[in-house]
């Protein structure tokens, strides 16, 4: 992998030529003819997308055009705001309508874990961080959990560098540390699709190298669906690639054709750097 | 919902491993979750019920306030005693002149003793005055009797009305508890008001004849005035009789009055109403008649509260002006937290400190001789409006001063910053940017401590003297020397000892319905005053 | 001269600086009058009233050896008379006992009984321990009452609410009520606990009033413990598939308690020190029972009790002053105002102890 470059003038994607292709792949997530609004005001138009099982997929896009708005749609996040709602069009993961009435948004967002912006450690020890999620499920026996530690502290690549001090604060690990703790509390309970909203945008380029290099482990057994606003993230880890403005998906596909030869105008002018 | 699950694996999908399906147990068609969401809005509702049920139980005891206050304005009618009072007014009106004389004098004699005479030469200087005065006080005294005799048959009528009451509520009691054979005894005699009222109507023909006499007796009296040994005085003699007069003019109005006047004349409901609302006295346990105005109490509260404003506004807004723009930070960590912990003394300690300090060192000021030029001092009363109203100023003061200094804090840094740019001064900031831009902040910080004032019940109630008299306004300032009473403070007072149900404990609640009215309505105003400045900043 | 004032930005003296200057003393002045007015109460309390709690100790026979009697004992009168030529000051049993014991004394000698001629003070002697006592049981029992009300009202407001009609009256009815009089409580608890439910004077009467009293300062408090709390680690918690409810009780709660209950020690200063409320309500001029004398544990709930803020009330309002008796009203005074004050110092240390330690 290379290092990222930082300056916008020579962008040149190295799209990885390990990159699974599309075809094979079984569709995951459907979102059909998907509106969602916040209050009044549109916040998604018209949305159709299939994001594939076991891929990485990235939201790309300028500031407010709705990329995290559906991502939060995909394990109800948005509940939580007030006033938000779904005005028409369903997204379904294997095939249920995840929005359904008879759907319990809890046992939704246990099978799709996120990961967010700001990384958030809870204010306890890294082993309390890495199993509340199977706490709350009522999981008791001590040789589980710390198998569960283990293996989700592995998973995220963390293991080794925190393995003597599993007991100490997960507040006081670093930045991109912290970030990989989250990732590993989202594994602990065993999610199929991982959400992550800008997961670097607060780290250092060293930090940004080791989740991206994870995000690779991960997509083994996750599927990834990751918000960001670095273009070159987007191209280094990501299979396919949705480009989203004003709210409305532009263009969607593999990661290489949107960034090499992108058929619409719009995503040319973002990709190349010219706006956003 | 069970079946969902199954349709979802008869599709052929792979869904039966994405259970997200509801499986949660419900309690009454609730979750866990929703019937905790309903738990903690029910605690939240507490407030609202809680606002609600102080509203219904002030009101469900004090609404049937206003119908006793007509049942007892109209038995004060029937029985007579409103007669009684009509003449009573003029025997006061004439005591009140005596009192007028009576001031001439001692001024008199103050004068005369300046100038080194002993006592028994200005008892002789004065002897012409005082036979004056001797007999303009005599002249009142056949109405006087009148007014006594008349006072005991009006009450003799009420008493027997009201005992007849009483047994028509036990015989009532009787009865419904099925006591026929105790009801039966008791023997119920219902007045006749009518006949029992020609007792005391039937003197207005000797009322006019003595009434007559008294005129002409007083307009005698002063056809010729004495001569005072004090020139300077001779003025207010003169303007005596010029009072005598204008008290002459009034008799042929009363007499009309009394003649006009009938006992069964309806008592409107609104008379209920305007006698608790502008009543001037507020007259308990009398074997007279009770009286529930509620303007001496409510005088008193605000004079009290005027005085507490007037001394913690200026140290309150000073002190949030000096923290706030210039004090050193070391100062502020320090004074606030002192300020803050004034807060917290109790408020029945600063009513006993009052009581044990205050008042007497206030009192001793108010004696020492270099104040002697303050209007009202020396004074003797020890608790009285000022003690009381100092007191409160220290209770308003953490108020005011902790809501003033948010507001000046909340004063964006970039109009401070931009002024002194511009070359102005601390002071120049503070007086054209900061006091401006925070004065809605102020105003509602000062409205805020005075609906803390106006309910604060304890320090009023041990120092403000409790006298329940409007103050004498025509002394000026001396008003605000003198004992008063106050709203809290009668309630305080009295709710331990009235009876349960009756009039006097209804009309306390209704006091307690004015003062709750007071407090929302001061906070609506401090509320919306801020809510302005809001939008004026963003 | 010429050479000095070439520098323009020298300051100058002039009237608008000196007039700066003065008003920013009358400012400072106005700050430290206040200032002296709280130490002026405060010192003139302590000072007076540490004399009747320190001079109250007391050695004693059987164990803790040592005793402080102004503290421990139950107000009596006290009977203040001369006995063969020396002034003597008792307290009511020990007057009794010792005017027994003399009587008999004197008869036994053959003499006739002494004529005592004591002036007597009510509430002077003893001292004010049920006060205390039942001072603690008010505001622990108030205090739990407002604080399960009141953080669940915060609660809702904070984690649960939606803007709406319904939070909008919430949010009114809370602000009202934080300016409503004490006596207005005093009333309501009078009208509703004392009369309605015909709880008569009684803890439970006075727990209600005073909880409702605090209400609004609990609620507000702990609504912005909550808000504090920073919002990752809801989003957190419930992105790993938490109930809204594991996520309060596990990972909001826990970190919004410490400002929920530091702010609510202030609530605690206030309903210790509120005398209104409790006229009607709760309180007792006095009484001769502890409050754990009682036949049956229902009992314990519909009794009146003492109170520090009431007897203070009664001490200084219904007895003259004087030497005999300003000493119990200066302790009483005293204790009081260093149990409030204990709270609120402890509230504000606390709080500005935690201001820095919480930043996430």
């Amino acid at each position: 992998m290379d290092t990222p470059s930082a300056t916008p003038a020579s962008r040149t994607f190295n799209v990885p030529a390990t990159a699974t292709s599309a075809e094979g792949a079984q569709t995951l997530i459907e979102i059909d003819n998907f509106d969602f609004y916040y209050g009044a005001k549109q916040a998604l138009f018209d949305i159709n997308i299939r994001i594939a099982d076991k891929r990485v997929t990235a939201f790309i896009g300028p500031s407010g055009c709705g990329k995290s708005t559906l991502l939060r749609c995909l394990n109800r996040m948005n509940d939580l705001i007030d006033g938000t709602s779904v005005k028409r069009g369903s997204v379904k993961i294997r095939s249920i309508d995840i929005n359904g009435r008879d759907v319990d948004s809890i046992e939704l967002r246990k099978r799709v874990g996120m990961v967010f912006q700001k990384s958030n450690p809870f204010p306890k020890s890294i082993y309390e961080n890495i199993i509340y999620g199977l706490r709350i499920q009522g999981v008791k026996s001590k040789s589980r959990l710390d198998e569960v530690v283990e293996k989700s502290l592995r998973g995220a690549a963390l293991w080794d560098e925190v393995k003597d001090r599993l007991h100490e604060s997960g507040l006081g690990l670093s930045g991109g540390q912290q970030q990989r703790l989250c990732i590993a509390r989202t594994i602990a309970v065993e999610p199929e699709v991982i959400l992550m909203d800008e997961p670097c945008s607060a780290l250092d380029p060293i930090a940004t190298a080791k989740v991206e290099e994870l995000i690779h482990e991960l997509k083994k057994q996750y599927t990834i669906i990751i918000v960001t606003h670095s273009m070159q993230q987007a191209a280094r880890c990501s299979d396919q690639t949705a480009f989203f403005y004003m709210g409305k998906l532009i263009e969607f596909g593999e990661t290489r054709d949107i960034f090499m030869n992108p058929k619409n105008p719009q995503t040319e002018a973002y990709v190349s750097g010219r706006f956003g | 919902m069970p079946p969902d699950i199954n349709t979802a694996a008869d599709t052929g999908e792979p869904s039966s491993k994405f259970a997200i399906q509801k499986k949660r147990t419900r309690l009454f068609g609730l979750t866990l979750d929703e019937t905790i969401r309903v738990f903690f809005g029910g605690n939240a509702l507490v407030a609202v019920i809680v606002l609600a049920l102080i509203t219904f139980f002030l009101f469900r005891e004090g609404s049937q306030f206003f119908g006793q206050n007509r049942d007892s304005l109209r038995t004060y009618r029937l029985a007579g005693l409103e007669y009684v009072d009509i003449i009573r007014q003029q025997e006061e009106d004439h005591t009140a002149l005596t009192r007028y004389l009576f001031d001439i004098r001692l001024k008199a004699v103050v004068q005369l003793t300046e100038q080194g005479i002993d006592a028994a030469e200005i008892n002789r200087r004065l002897a012409a005055f005082d036979a004056f005065s001797e007999r303009y006080s005599d002249t009142i005294v056949p109405i006087r009797g009148l007014v006594f005799e008349l006072t005991e048959v009006a009450t003799d009528i009420k008493t027997r009305y009201n005992e007849n009451e009483d047994y028509k509520v036990a015989r009532k009691n009787f009865l419904a508890a099925g006591m026929k054979a105790e009801a039966d005894e008791i023997t119920i005699k219902d007045l006749d008001f009518a006949k029992e009222i020609v007792a005391i109507t039937g003197t207005v023909s000797a009322y006019e004849q003595i009434n007559n006499e008294y005129a002409d007796a007083l307009k005698a009296s002063v056809t010729v005035l004495p001569t005072l040994p004090v020139a300077s005085l001779q003025p207010r003699l003169e303007r005596f009789r010029e009072l005598t007069r204008e008290y002459l003019a009034t008799f042929p109005g009363r007499l009309a009055t009394l003649k006009a006047w009938d006992n069964n004349a309806p008592v409107k409901w609104t008379e209920a109403f305007t006698q608790f609302i502008f009543g001037t006295r507020w007259l308990t346990a009398s074997f007279w008649q009770d009286w529930y105005g509620i303007i001496p109490l409510f005088v008193g509260s605000l004079m009290i509260s005027c005085i507490a404003l007037f001394i913690a506004v200026p140290l309150g807004v000073g002190a949030a002006i000096y923290v706030n723009q210039i004090a050193s930070p070391m100062e502020q960590r320090l004074i606030k937290p002192a300020i803050e912990f004034i807060s917290a003394i109790p408020s029945v300690v600063l009513g006993f400190f009052g009581i044990a300090v205050l008042g007497q060192a206030l009192r001793a000021l108010s004696q020492w001789e270099a104040l002697s030029w303050v209007p009202g001092f020396p004074y003797s009363e020890r608790l009285n409006a000022l003690t009381a109203g100092c007191l409160l100023a220290l209770i308003a003061v953490p108020t005011i001063f902790t809501l003033a200094e948010d507001a000046i804090n909340n004063v964006p840094r970039a109009f401070k910053e931009a002024s002194f740019a511009l070359g102005a001064s601390r002071m120049q900031t503070i007086v054209r940017i900061i006091v401006p831009a925070s004065l809605s902040g102020i105003v509602s910080a000062v409205l805020l401590g005075l609906g803390r004032v106006m309910g604060e019940t304890m320090v009023v109630l041990l120092c403000a003297g409790n006298r329940i008299a409007i103050p004498d306004f025509t002394a000026g300032f001396t008003a605000f020397l003198q004992p008063v009473h106050t709203m809290t403070g009668i309630i305080a007072q009295e709710m331990g000892e009235v009876v349960r149900g009756g009039i006097h404990y209804r009309a306390l609640f209704v006091v307690g319905l004015v003062l709750f009215f007071i407090a929302l309505l001061l906070n609506f105003l401090a509320q919306k005053i801020v809510r302005k400045y809001r939008i004026s900043i963003g | 001269m010429t050479t000095v004032s070439t520098n323009t930005f020298a300051s100058r003296p002039s009237t608008g600086r000196s007039l700066e200057k003065s008003t920013f003393w009358i400012f400072r002045i106005a700050t430290y009058v206040i200032l002296l007015a709280g130490f002026a109460v405060f010192g003139d309390i302590v000072f007076k009233g540490s004399a009747t709690v320190f001079g109250a100790f007391k050695t004693t026979s059987s164990f803790p050896y040592f005793t402080n009697t102004f503290l421990t004992e139950a107000p009596e009168s006290l009977y203040v008379f001369e006995h063969k030529g020396e002034k003597r000051e008792m307290g009511d049993t020990e007057y009794r006992a010792f005017r027994e014991k003399e009587t008999a004394a004197a008869l036994a000698a053959g003499k006739p009984a002494p004529v005592f001629e004591a002036a007597s003070y009510v509430y002077s002697a003893g001292g004010i321990w049920p006060c205390i006592v039942g001072t603690v049981l008010l505001v622990v029992g108030s205090m739990t009452i407002a604080l399960l009300l009141g953080v669940s009202s915060a609660i809702f407001l904070s984690e649960y609410a939606r803007d709406g009609t319904f939070v909008r009256f919430v949010r009114l009815a809370i602000l009202n009520l934080a300016g409503v009089p004490s006596i207005v409580f005093g009333l309501f608890g009078f009208g509703m606990f004392v009369i309605y439910f015909d709880w008569n004077v009684s803890l439970l009467a006075g727990w209600f009033t005073l909880a409702f009293m605090v209400l609004p300062v609990v609620i507000t408090a702990s609504e912005e413990a909550l808000k504090a709390v920073p919002k990752g680690f809801r989003e957190g918690s419930l992105a790993l598939g938490a109930t809204k409810w594991q996520t309060i009780q596990s990972n909001v709660l826990p970190y919004a308690l410490p400002g929920i209950l530091t702010s609510s020690i202030l609530g605690i200063a206030r309903v210790a020190g509120e005398t209104a409320p409790i006229m009607f309500t709760a309180a007792y001029v006095v009484r001769d029972k502890m409050p754990w004398d009682v036949e049956k544990i229902s009992d314990f709930f519909f009794q009146g009790v003492m109170a520090l803020p009431y007897h203070i009330y009664v001490v200084s309002s219904k007895i003259p002053q004087n030497e005999y008796t300003s000493r119990v009203q200066y302790g009483t005074a005293f204790v009081f105002l260093g149990i409030v004050a204990l709270i609120a110092a402890s509230s504000i240390i606390l709080r500005n102890k935690l201001r820095g330690r919480y930043k996430w």
